[in-house]
């Protein structure tokens, strides 16, 4: 009889191949058994420029170019190893010391082993991205070696062994066969290979072995100015310093394990969602989970356990009676917590007596009234998914620092306040403090553990002196992820070569002409603010014998020179969007391009891609069609140069008359989408004046609102419309586009509350238009700005539009709520906006003018583009926001004025003011109207305020307000920012 | 979990450390079963498949043939080649159980059919069905091209006549259709994990020719990248040609040494023509 039962030894490859067994659980809860084979060889070099052996053998790629060889023949020394050395640090070394890794004064020629990539990537995956730039970047020389696929350095799983004690040795072993290799290579000097790791009993183990190794604080101590690299080492990992607690010690509730929740959360019981704190309560969150209507409250420290914001956490719904209305009171951490000692927080359990106090209060008010209908539910956190840490900007808290420390080096923990008022204090332990005192500081976040109260992180850099102009920009450019880096040389390698010469080329036999309309000789021109250097967009109109009119959007073609998959294009792809703040701009795209080449500046050709309509004088589109162009631009106006020329009846060229076209027309337009139901949608804006010379801000002014501003802005909607149906057209399932959501009813319930009990007006929001309509009739005679008040407000309530792929979701939520159309992209800003670049591609492919590049039609790929342009614009948003605020604050210094302004949010102990002026809002709290503090009654139903005591007022919402506008320097925080004081109620 | 496929680029290693142009271990055996007439058994890395051929055999009474041979042949007086495949439930991680009338198991026997069809001479059995039964016990990638190479096996065993091997295996790209890679590197033999994350096609050739048998592809590709896709699966198919001759040879020069075969016939009439 056969059998088909084969010998082991019967196969001479046999002792070479092996087989891993990895154990995973899926998201239903199986558990699944993979087997992999391995392939065990000889042929993986050890990349040391010094082995010959190793190069002999290099490897090759199909077309035969071997792989570089990355460490160097002459690494450095340090005190310990003068003869030069490689690093080989362990999985722990990276994830808690990433920042060290890439310091460009250290850290030179690692080995990165495979065992400790996959383990990295298995725990972390933005790190696990930041050590692979670390591996393409040249010259910090960082070599993977893949450890698993060497025979020599493959180790077996021994029984009753650890996965991770397993992975230990294999580090071990990787670094025993590195310095037995490189010790063959006959060099001079041979390097010494060094083991890097924060783990005691690997440490221990590698030294009996005879191998090098020390700890994370000992290396860096072995460098040269190596002390200040120290406190970039998270404490909790430093040995010796961890101390020993009692179980009983610890302050917050255990998490649940990871597979309990994963069951709570399949069953029901629990629920799943991103945690938000509340920008008034530091002691309060919110999360929206499917399973309720509204978001469930997560109030006080013991229930937030730990969650920070944006976390995406597990939580569990309180029974009914714990059921709560959100807070009508203002609670800063700053001010509670203002008096706790870093470093003897444990004592004096979790919740401190003054927090106790703030939330008692809080409860009593809620318990007096009659609640039912208002109570929402409340829940707990029970462990934490996923974090969303990342590094925040902040400054040391001046009252944690002790005396001794402001001069001695000596190592010292002090609080760290972050910028972001979300994200809780961090602990920090810091051997410089003196010199960090007033500073702007870059910290992270690495450990929430049970037995303290605050998080502790460690300092990663500092960015300058507090308030100067260099700090705050780039503090905030790190808070909102802005990539500001210069572009790197791969990127500016891909520029047209001839540079700022470049020219539409003269001869129309050129390949660059292929398929471009000649529309040189149309009396197009340009509208933007003022001082724009980036023009995306120009237009023109010209009468047709019928009585119809030829009107023409031209756009910048960017996507002729940014070619697909490039580095470029990669780079632009990353940044999503250009930067606007008030002093700065972070541009998308390199200088030459978005300035020169691609702007469509005046008098000169350039190269655009234009939408040309025939539109009938009531602005009716009879038809269109969409072709790549040259043309030349005859004028660029600033908005109010044409607002001034228009309205000037003794103008009378060409250029003027088409501007007044097209202002009839776009007033047409803007009718119809009007009737159509689109939102005229508010937000303060405001403009800062710089003095030309210093650039220092002397003067804030509101934007004024010109008619020529709508006219650039419904041409650019008509654009933007019919492109979006074009290429959903074209490609009905990876079409680039842009939705906004119908905000969900529940979001107005208080506003329209508010306007029913203060005012007797309803909101009505069954639709865009009902909205529309409702918001017309919100004014009052006697005052002017409360209908802009409620637009600022009623935007609040709206969801963010997003951008998405067509085939992710079906034709009808493709809906733009707010402009009120089927269908939306964004096509007129490729200078500025990668979304529009996309389009572009898209749109030339659709009138085939090129073929369809592979990245603009994979769904996958366009979805992640959508994914991180979405986050890219709201964060650009709000930092050219907080740019604006940091201005307004500085414009103010040593200032102070009487302005107007309106409640539009109050609580039982504050209210904030909104100053349309300044387009800021600030919180005026009780204990700043007077001293003492005057005691307050909180009408929740009407919104009333009324204090008594040391100072008698009356203030309810929505009212007109006077206050003094200074701006003032808390001394405890050494954070300047803008205060009111009330003056009076109107 | 290992690393993903990404992790090409950083030492031209791949999931399981072989370089671009490297087969897995094939391990295969012939005459595994005594009572087929012709049987074969076939590993390629983790997929494993075994194969029985009966026929060629008249219509008359059904025999017990787990195909769904028996009928009257195929058309034009030729044999009907009649595959069936079975894919155990436990062959895969998810244990997905795949019905008698799954899609993808009905096309897999349609391919492997008319793959064989091409090589064994048919026309000598008009009227007759051979019928191949395939069972998968495990899968890891490439499942078509061991299916093929288990399948040529156990005609060879079975004695049909035929023009040469038909062998199959995969080929790929290191780097997936939207990251457009210029610089990708082409891929042999493709496990699991490789056909989940990135372009693959897998041919079949006949015999040691350039002649291409089988060509199934079902992924997006660029159209670039595809030649030296075909160009490695093609040196790749011979080099399966070469092991699966030797196992042959092997197994000939056993049963002449065990006496299974008459001494005066040569291993050299062995040979398959
Ligand atoms: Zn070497």
């Amino acid at each position: 009889m056969a059998s088909i039962k084969r010998s082991l030894d019967s196969d001479p490859l046999q002792a070479s191949i092996s087989s891993k067994v990895y154990v995973r659980s899926t998201k239903s809860g199986k558990v699944q058994k993979i087997v992999r084979e391995v392939y065990l060889r000889q042929d993986i070099p050890c990349s040391s420029k010094l082995c010959r052996t190793c190069q002999k053998m290099a490897p090759t790629d199909s077309a035969g170019r071997p792989i570089p060889f990355v460490l160097s023949e002459a690494p450095a020394g340090t005190s310990v190893y003068p003869n030069g050395h490689y690093l080989v640090p362990d999985t722990n070394a990276f994830l808690s010391a990433m920042d060290l890794f890439e310091q460009s004064s250290a850290f030179y020629d690692v080995v990165v082993l495979q065992i400790v990539l996959e383990e990295l990537r298995n725990r972390s995956l933005p790190l696990y991205n930041r050590l692979i730039g670390l591996t393409k970047s040249e010259d910090k020389r960082f070599y993977v070696f893949f450890n698993e696929f060497r025979l020599e350095t493959y180790i077996n799983r021994l029984e009753g062994e650890s996965v991770n004690d397993r992975n230990d040795r294999a580090v071990r072993q990787a670094v025993a066969w590195y310095s037995e290799h490189l010790a063959r290579t006959s060099a001079g000097k041979v390097p010494t290979v060094v083991m890097l790791s924060n783990d005691r009993e690997n440490l221990k183990k590698a030294k009996k072995q005879g191998l090098a190794a020390c700890s994370l604080a000992e290396y860096v101590r072995q460098l040269k100015d190596g002390e200040h690299l120290l406190d970039m080492i998270p404490e909790t990992e430093d040995g010796d310093m961890i101390k020993e607690k009692k179980p009983n010690e610890f302050l917050y509730p255990e998490y649940f394990s990871m597979s309990k929740m994963m069951t709570g959360v399949k069953g029901g019981v629990l629920h799943q969602g991103t945690f938000n704190v509340s920008p008034y309560n530091y002691l309060e969150g919110s999360i929206r989970v499917p399973a309720f209507p509204k978001s469930l409250l997560i109030l006080g420290r013991e229930n937030i356990n730990r969650a920070v914001d944006g976390d995406l956490v597990v939580v569990e719904v309180l029974p009914k009676d714990q059921w709560k209305e959100p807070s009508t009171q203002v609670i800063e951490e700053e001010a509670v917590t203002k008096d706790e000692n870093p470093d003897t927080e444990e004592a004096g359990g979790l919740v401190t007596e003054r927090e106790r106090k703030a939330l008692q209060e809080e409860v009593k008010r809620t318990h007096s009234k009659t609640t039912e209908g208002h109570a929402q539910p409340t829940a707990k956190v029970v462990g934490v998914i996923k974090r969303n840490w990342r590094q925040y900007v902040g400054h040391i808290d001046q009252t944690s620092v002790s005396q001794s420390a402001q001069q001695g080096r000596k190592q010292d923990t002090v609080f760290v306040i972050p910028m972001d008022k979300k994200i809780p204090k961090i602990r920090l332990r810091t051997r410089q403090v003196a010199e960090l005192i007033g500073k702007r500081i870059l910290v992270t976040i690495d450990a929430w553990d049970r037995g303290s109260r605050h998080p502790t992180g460690h300092f990663v850099r500092s960015l300058g002196e507090l308030e100067t102009k260099a700090a705050e920009t780039e503090a905030l450019l790190l808070e909102y992820d802005v990539q500001y880096r210069p572009f790197p040389k791969t990127v500016l390698d891909c520029l047209p070569k001839e540079g700022h010469d470049w020219k539409v080329p003269a001869s129309m036999d050129d390949p660059g002409w292929r398929d471009r309309e000649d529309l040189r000789h149309l009396g197009i021109c340009s509208i933007d603010p003022i001082g724009c250097q980036d023009i995306d967009d120009a237009l023109h109109a010209r009468p047709l014998p019928s009585g119809n009119y030829e009107v023409g959007v031209h756009i910048a073609d960017v996507s002729h020179f940014v070619r697909p998959n490039n580095a470029m294009d990669m780079e632009a792809s990353i940044r999503g969007t250009t930067v606007y703040l008030v002093d700065k701009r972070i541009d998308m795209l390199p200088m030459l391009l978005g300035t020169d080449l691609c702007s469509l500046k005046p008098y000169v050709e350039r190269y655009a891609f234009s939408v040309l309509w025939e539109l009938t004088p009531d602005a009716d589109i009879v038809n269109m069609r969409f072709t790549k162009s040259v043309i030349k631009s005859r004028e660029a106006f600033s908005y109010e140069q044409a607002q001034l020329k228009v309205d000037d009846a003794s103008q009378q060229d060409d250029l003027i008359k088409s501007i007044r076209v097209l202002m009839a027309l776009s007033k047409k337009l803007k009718q119809k989408r009007m009737d159509a139901g689109a939102l005229s949608l508010s937000s303060p804006e405001v403009k800062v004046q710089m003095e030309s010379e210093t650039s220092d801000p002397i003067d804030v002014k509101t934007k004024q609102h010109l008619d020529t501003m709508s006219l650039v802005e419904e041409f650019m909607l008509l654009a933007n419309v019919s492109v979006a149906r074009k290429i959903y057209e074209a490609f009905p399932q990876t079409a680039l586009l842009r939705r906004h959501g119908a905000p969900p009813k529940t979001n107005f319930d208080e506003l329209a509350n508010q306007l029913r009990v203060k005012k007797g007006l309803e909101l009505s929001v069954e639709s865009s238009r009902a909205l529309a309509d409702s918001l017309d009739t919100c004014v009052d005679p006697k005052e002017p700005f409360f209908n802009t008040l409620i637009r600022i407000m009623a935007t609040r309530c709206m969801m963010a539009a997003e951008y998405f792929c067509s085939g992710t979701q079906a034709y009808p939520e493709f809906r733009h709520y707010g402009l009120a159309s089927e269908i939306y992209t964004h096509f007129t800003s490729p200078i500025r906006r990668y979304a529009d670049l996309v389009a572009h591609r898209q749109l030339a492919a659709a009138i085939e003018y090129e073929a369809v590049h592979p990245s603009v039609r994979s769904r996958g790929r366009l979805e992640a583009v959508c994914k991180n342009i979405n986050v890219r614009h709201r964060n650009a948003q709000l930092a050219g926001r907080a740019s604006i605020a940091f201005y307004v604050g500085q414009a103010l210094r040593g200032k102070a004025t009487q302005e107007d302004g309106f409640i539009m949010k109050i609580f039982s102990n504050g209210f904030v003011v909104l100053v349309p002026r300044f387009g800021i809002e600030s919180l005026v709290r009780l204990r700043d109207l007077a001293e003492p503090e005057p005691t307050a009654e909180y009408d929740a139903e009407t919104y009333t305020l009324t204090t008594s005591g040391s100072r008698e007022i009356k203030v309810e919402l929505f009212q007109k307000v006077k206050v003094l506008v200074t701006d003032q320097k808390d001394e405890t925080t050494g954070k300047r920012g803008v205060k009111m004081e009330f003056v009076k109620a109107y | 979990m290992p690393l993903d496929t990404s992790a090409y680029s950083l030492a031209l290693l791949r999931v399981d450390g072989r370089r671009w142009n490297e087969l897995r271990r094939v391990h295969a055996q012939i005459r595994t079963q005594a009572a087929a007439d012709g049987s074969s058994y076939l590993e390629m890395g983790h997929t494993k498949v075994m194969c029985v051929v009966n026929g060629p055999s008249e219509p008359g009474p059904r025999r017990g043939t787990a195909g769904g041979g028996g009928g009257g042949g195929g058309p034009g007086g030729v044999a009907e080649v009649a595959v069936s495949v079975v894919v155990a439930g436990f062959s895969s991680v998810d244990r997905k159980r795949r019905g008698r009338g799954d899609k993808r198991t009905l096309e897999l026997q349609t391919t492997i059919s008319n793959a064989l069809a091409a090589s064994l001479h048919t026309h000598l059995y008009p009227h007759s069905t051979i019928s191949i039964s395939l069972h998968v016990l495990s899968q890891d990638g490439s499942l078509l091209a061991a299916l093929i190479n288990a399948a040529t096996l156990a005609c060879v065993d079975a004695g049909i006549p035929m023009t040469d091997y038909v062998v199959a295996c995969t080929a790929g790209s290191t780097s997936t259709y939207a990251a457009n890679d210029e610089t990708a590197d082409p891929l042999l033999d493709l496990n699991h994990q490789e056909e989940q994350e990135l372009p693959s096609l897998t041919v079949a050739t006949l015999g040691e020719t350039d002649r291409v048998a089988v060509l199934v592809c079902e992924s997006r590709v660029q159209a670039s990248r595809l030649e030296g896709m075909l160009a490695v699966g093609v040196s790749g198919c011979h080099q399966v040609r070469e092991i699966l001759d030797q196992v042959v040879r092997d197994k000939g020069r056993h049963m002449i040494k065990e006496g299974t075969v008459e001494k005066g016939m040569g291993v050299e009439e062995m040979e398959v023509d």
